[in-house]
């Protein structure tokens, strides 16, 4: 190895400048708006918008969960909604997308076809296969009922169905996609290790559960960072369904900010829901990266 | 491929041009930007174009720039961002229920002023519906905003199915509705159907407005959410699905609503009146129309009561003087009998002066399609839009109330009409 010169001022500017575009971006619609919201969350609008608005502490966040308030009444029941959809789609979600990858990942005869059928729906914007599936739920007249004819439930006025009827939507949707980044995953496993596996007397379970589940680790932890965080970001499938409803049976924490954004005077309670929506994102990305970002490094 | 001297010739016409474009925009001295919204499909960003051709053909030396602005709300998010950045049209069409929140913000200017200025002013007021105006105007009864593409929700019924099983006219209360919907019941079609899906409230207020106990009156700091005429308007909805069995349970579509309807999935639909054409397109069976009769029967055995819905026009406080004179002789242009006797032939909304109903653009058309006249009619016993304070926030409580008592989620309905006039009051107090 020779020694290298001592590299010029403009090499090693070149990375910092090579960044600078993406931090500018990053600083103008994600620091700074962040910032902005925690900051913000802490005032509240005056009655007249040519009046600045007063400094109250903590007050916004307390009101949302104050049950005699405008927004507070409605809040805990939407947080636990978006919990619920949250979970209840990723822990779906994954799963299945990690059971098409496997299948498809064969020899299947038509493999295209099925990589298409299943990558497609995730291709669609989301809020035109919104609209595939309004019509699809549409009572009376949609597909739904005449497969189900008269025992056609109201899939999205019926309080016990509406929030379940939009999961099915974003998990139809997102498990596509998902299966196409465990696919990728699984291009880069060795295919010496599944042979040296199936010498050693693997069958195909065996070799599924120890050798592509665990080197799939770091797929799994970005696919559930960013279905969690796909999630929280559902506003589209509302709007094209439910509007959140029947009463609030179907809506979300995102799709509440949107709903109220409209009064000036909510801006305080809608920045302090943001921060809470910011922050629950944040909860799980870290938890994610230390549960697996430890494991992947001890084996 | 580009040559020096092709690339020469374009250069030198853009520097002409540019010298160009500002001296014939001097020759017209007014160019006014006119927003407005769409909420149906009728392309009015070419009916508009066409008007503002007309109108300066009258008026040389104003011109009108129409731009389309997306939804109702887009447009009112995007005219609300650019006055605070001193920016903003000279008019727009926004909803008759965004006038509280231009008022308070001292973004808009009356059109009263205008009015008194005018010679005709008083006539010109005279001939607008007068169930029109009420959402025009402020607590001192000074008219703000002019009455433009106005609406208000209608029954829609089955004529042939109505003939078939005897029925000779449509229910005038709410008794006769449960019976000619029962009649019509079968197991694959609803006797009737209410859309209670996303924003009930518009609907819904026929019950209060026909039950003698409106949400508003002439304040805006007072709203009447909590009173019998809701409570008793939601067991009615209950019963229907539950006792009469002539409407599924739950929430049902607004969107579908014609579609179930046209296609003899439900015999009766309550709607706006802008379905109207459509409807009257694609259903395979003559349509009748009748006013709404959610109310209880009254002397003459008639319960009819409804909102009424749509956009007005309204002038500006950030453009000069001379713009606001120009911006009202174009909403005066809009307003005018032959413009609104036109808008309402080529988009079904209902003209909102007495005028355009006698020219002869809508004498034809009652003529040949007496269904349009219904709307009109209903007038007489239309009231308020909802307006308050806080208007977006106190909509969204009654929205989410109704929504979930109509759905079978919460059935505590005096306690759930009681927690929601408290919130209500609460913001109002505020």
């Amino acid at each position: 190895m020779t020694a290298r010169p001592r590299p010029s001022l403009y090499a090693r500017a070149l990375p910092y400048l090579l960044i600078a575009p993406t931090f500018v971006i990053v600083f103008l619609f994600t620091l700074k708006p962040t910032v902005s919201a925690v900051v913000d969350s802490t005032f509240r609008p005056a009655r007249l918008p040519q009046d600045s608005p007063s400094f109250v502490g903590l007050e916004n966040y307390l009101a949302l969960f104050d049950p005699a308030h405008h927004i507070g009444a409605r809040f805990g029941g939407i947080l636990l909604n978006t919990l619920l959809f949250g979970f209840g789609t990723v822990l779906i979600t994954t799963p299945l997308a990690l059971t098409f990858a496997v299948l498809i990942n064969r020899r299947l005869p038509l493999r295209g076809l099925w990589r298409f059928g299943f990558v497609y729906p995730s291709l669609l914007p989301v809020i035109g296969a919104a609209s595939i599936w309004a019509f699809i739920y549409a009572d009376q007249v949609g597909l739904a009922a005449a497969i189900f004819g008269a025992g056609n439930p109201n899939w999205l006025g019926s309080p016990s169905l509406a929030l379940l009827s939009v999961m099915v939507v974003h998990i139809w949707s997102q498990t596509g996609y998902t299966m196409l980044l465990y696919l990728a995953g699984m291009q880069n496993i060795p295919r010496d290790l599944y042979e040296a596996a199936a010498l050693d007397g693997a069958g195909d379970v065996q070799q599924l559960v120890y050798i592509t589940v665990p080197l799939l680790q770091r797929t799994t932890l970005f696919v559930l960072t960013i279905a969690f965080t796909f999630a929280f970001q559902t506003v589209d499938q509302l709007q094209a369904l439910t509007e959140g409803g029947p009463g609030d049976r179907s809506n979300l924490l995102l799709y509440f900010i949107y709903q109220n954004i409209g009064e000036r005077r909510n801006w305080g309670y809608i920045n302090a829901m943001t921060v809470i929506l910011g922050a629950i994102v944040l909860v799980f990305t870290l938890s994610n990266f230390l549960l697996f970002d430890r494991r992947g490094r001890e084996s | 491929m580009f040559n020096r001297r092709v690339v020469m010739a374009l250069f030198s016409a853009v520097v002409v041009l540019l010298a160009v474009v500002p001296v014939t925009a001097q020759e017209s001295q007014i160019t006014l930007d006119f927003y407005f919204p769409e909420a149906s499909a009728n392309n009015a960003q070419a009916i508009f174009e066409e008007y503002a051709a007309l109108f300066t053909e009258q008026n040389p030396n104003i011109a009108i720039n129409v731009v389309y602005q997306g939804s109702y709300t887009d447009n009112r998010n995007i005219i609300q961002t650019q006055l605070a950045a001193g920016e903003g049209p000279d008019v727009a069409v926004m909803l008759t229920t965004d006038l509280l929140s231009f008022i308070e913000a001292g973004t808009i200017v009356p059109a009263q002023t205008f009015i008194d200025q005018d010679a005709e002013g008083e006539a010109y007021v005279e001939d607008f519906f007068d169930a029109f105006l009420l959402n025009s105007v402020d607590e001192n009864g000074q008219i703000w905003a002019i009455p433009f593409q106005r609406s208000t929700p209608i029954l829609y019924y089955n004529a042939d199915l109505f003939a078939e099983a005897g029925i000779d006219a449509p229910p005038s209360n709410r008794d006769e509705l449960v019976d000619v919907a029962t009649a019509l019941t079968t197991d694959d079609r609803s006797g009737f159907w209410f859309p209670s899906e996303g924003f009930p409230i518009w609907l819904f207020s026929a019950f209060q407005i026909a039950g003698g106990e409106p949400l508003v009156g002439e304040r805006f700091d007072e709203v009447n959410f909590n009173t019998e005429a809701t409570a008793e308007g939601l067991q009615y909805i209950l019963d229907l699905s539950r006792v009469h069995g002539v409407m599924p349970e739950g929430a049902l579509s607004w969107g579908d609503g014609p579609t179930i309807f046209t296609s003899g999935q439900a015999a009766m639909l309550a709607h706006t009146t802008g379905s109207l054409t459509r409807i009257l397109n694609e259903a395979d069976f003559e349509v009748g129309t009748a006013f709404l009769p959610f109310g209880a029967a009254d002397d003459d055995s008639t319960g009819y009561g409804a909102p009424t819905g749509g956009g007005n026009l309204y002038i500006f406080a950030n453009s000069t003087p001379e713009e606001q004179a120009a911006a009202w002789e174009w909403v005066k242009f809009l307003s005018s009998p032959e413009i609104q006797a036109d808008w309402t032939a080529r988009t079904g909304y209902i003209a909102a002066r007495e005028s355009a109903w006698e020219t002869d653009t809508l004498t034809d058309l009652v003529e040949s399609t007496p269904q349009y006249a219904v709307a009109r009619d209903q007038l007489a016993f239309a009231g308020k839009e909802f307006t308050a304070f806080r208007s977006i926030d106190i909509q969204n409580i009654i929205n989410t109330t109704l929504g979930s008592i109509i759905a079978g989620d919460e059935n505590d309905i005096a306690g759930a009409l009681e927690a929601a006039q408290t919130q209500i009051d609460s913001l109002l107090a505020e």
